[in-house]
């Protein structure tokens, strides 16, 4: 069996990728927004995907968690796709932040814009470390006020082989909240991952 | 090899609207797919507004999503389940839909000229009016079936498992909220005598005439279930024993006053009634305070209504 663990350098370069990428991004939110946006320096973890669901429902127990996939394709394989997690009850915060009150867009529409929103903007500057470019596939919300989201996270995570958990807080100046954002990443995108921070880590 | 030919063919044959707008949402160009079926042309439009050129689009809506694209450099999505079509076009099953225009997924997708300063959105718009037609049939065919799982088949009132079902929420709501609850059991007096007489067709036809009846003096809240051959079931949802009473005589003049004309017979039936009334019971046992009830009105003579009472004996404890 392959194995798809990172070293403690790889780990540490690709946290700090992710730093740099979170960065980006919140700096082109806060232009969008036209507020102070402050991404705290997020923790990666990563997790095996068999133990996600698990994972999750601990930390979301009790709540309703609306589950949002985003597919993400680059060059030379990369690729996988992202989950943003969020709790129900910080869906009209957001929506409010991002100016949705003056018409008549749905809960889901409003909660696929977000989703967008953020995972494309992160993931735009990730690549942007890695050489690389994202295509993206249109949103789908996997599960919405459903309780048993931990299962369809379990059939969702069964076909990825690595799962990079990125807790993200969005802190802006008048509103604050919490999501939670995992990349999950198919095997041999997993190698070529490897690679990649090899060759960044060689050239400093 | 050079390829710059490959491009104006493909764009004008592809089956995807292709709109490309500038910075200020002004149009820059669009492909045959919009053009014919918006009936536009690309020379008369072009530098103009986008939303002063398709009618009727979601301004706001659409403004927030480009400037997003645009400002972010990132893509932006909607989809025809939750925004059924951005721009109004005909679509080509015009018989096999209810749908007047084309269902579509857009991608919203930043383009920066190769000056490396203009920007530009391209929006890529796809029919998908096959989906949201097969999506609608299954819609309808789930209400269908919903509706058929809690029907009885003869009657059109309730079935029994989701009559017995829905009294387990009013008993719950009863509970939460302190509301009172009443429940009438009603049986057709001598319906075998009946059948002997005019066949199971007669009885049958009884049967859905009398829970027509019924039916007709009940609120919508109110919720009729036959129960079990011709016994059947109301739950009163917030009404005490009196009113339920007040609603068991009603039924039960109404259903003797009513004729029944079956092949060109005259028949008259009746009904007795057993009520009982929430105070603290289980499901269960409401169903078999109405039935004891119910058995009473029977004893006592039929067509008539009787109301649970506590035994005598255990009156009597209490009084002790």
């Amino acid at each position: 069996m392959t194995d798809f663990q990172f070293s403690e350098e790889q780990r540490d370069c690709l946290q700090e990728l992710v730093n740099v990428a979170m960065g980006l991004a919140s700096d082109k939110l806060a232009r969008y927004l036209n507020t102070l946006v402050h991404l705290q320096v997020p923790a990666i973890k990563l997790v095996k995907t068999e133990q996600l669901p698990e994972h999750f429902a601990d930390r979301h127990q009790q709540q309703s968690v609306t589950m949002i996939s985003l597919g993400f394709f680059g060059d030379q394989g990369l690729r996988g796709e992202t989950i943003m997690l969020y709790q129900l009850e910080n869906v009209g915060v957001i929506a409010k932040l991002l100016g949705y009150s003056d018409d008549d867009s749905s809960e889901a529409e409003m909660l696929t814009d977000i989703s967008s929103v953020l995972t494309t903007t992160f993931l735009n500057g990730l690549a942007e470390q890695l050489d690389n470019s994202f295509s993206y596939a249109a949103p789908r919300i996997l599960s919405s006020r459903d309780k048993h989201f931990a299962e369809k996270l379990a059939s969702t995570a069964e076909q990825w082989q690595l799962a990079l958990q990125v807790d993200i807080r969005y802190q802006l100046t008048d509103y604050s909240f919490n999501c939670d954002m995992i990349l999950l990443i198919p095997g041999e995108a997993v190698l070529r991952l490897r690679l990649i921070l090899d060759q960044i880590l060689a050239s400093f | 090899m050079q390829l710059d030919w490959l491009l104006q063919p493909l764009l004008a044959q592809l089956n995807t609207g292709v709109l490309v707008l500038n910075d200020q949402h002004q149009i820059v160009f669009f492909n045959q797919f919009i053009a014919r079926r918006a009936d536009k042309r690309l020379e008369h439009t072009q530098g103009q507004l986008v939303y002063d050129v398709f009618d009727d689009l979601p301004r706001a809506w659409l403004q927030r999503k480009l400037d997003g694209v645009l400002s972010l450099q990132a893509p932006a999505f909607s989809s025809w389940e939750q925004r059924q079509y951005i721009l109004k076009l005909p679509h080509l099953r015009p018989l096999s839909s209810d749908s007047l225009y084309m269902a579509q997924n857009c991608t919203m997708l930043p383009l920066t000229a190769p000056d490396g300063v203009s920007n530009y959105v391209c929006m890529l718009i796809e029919d998908a009016t096959d989906a949201y037609v097969y999506q609608l049939q299954l819609q309808q065919s789930m209400a269908q079936l919903e509706l058929a799982n809690r029907t009885d088949g003869l009657t059109g009132v309730y079935n029994r498992r989701y009559w017995q079902q829905q009294l387990g929420y009013e008993v719950a709501r009863a509970v939460r909220y302190q509301h009172s609850l009443a429940l009438l059991l009603f049986d057709l007096d001598k319906f075998k005598q009946l059948n002997d007489q005019y066949g199971h067709q007669g009885g049958d036809a009884v049967l859905v005439e009398l829970s027509a009846v019924i039916g007709a003096l009940l609120r919508d809240t109110d919720l009729l279930g036959r129960y079990g051959g011709e016994e059947f079931g109301v739950v009163l949802p917030e009404t005490d024993l009196q009113g339920a009473v007040l609603v068991a005589n009603r039924i039960c003049k109404a259903v003797a006053e009513h004729q029944l004309l079956f092949n060109g017979q005259t028949l008259s039936v009746t009904v007795s009634i057993g009520v009982s009334s929430y105070k603290g019971q289980t499901a269960d046992e409401l169903i078999q305070q109405a039935d004891m009830a119910l058995y009473n009105a029977k004893r006592q003579g039929r067509n008539r209504v009787v109301a649970w009472q506590e035994p005598a004996e255990v009156y009597l404890k209490q009084v002790k």
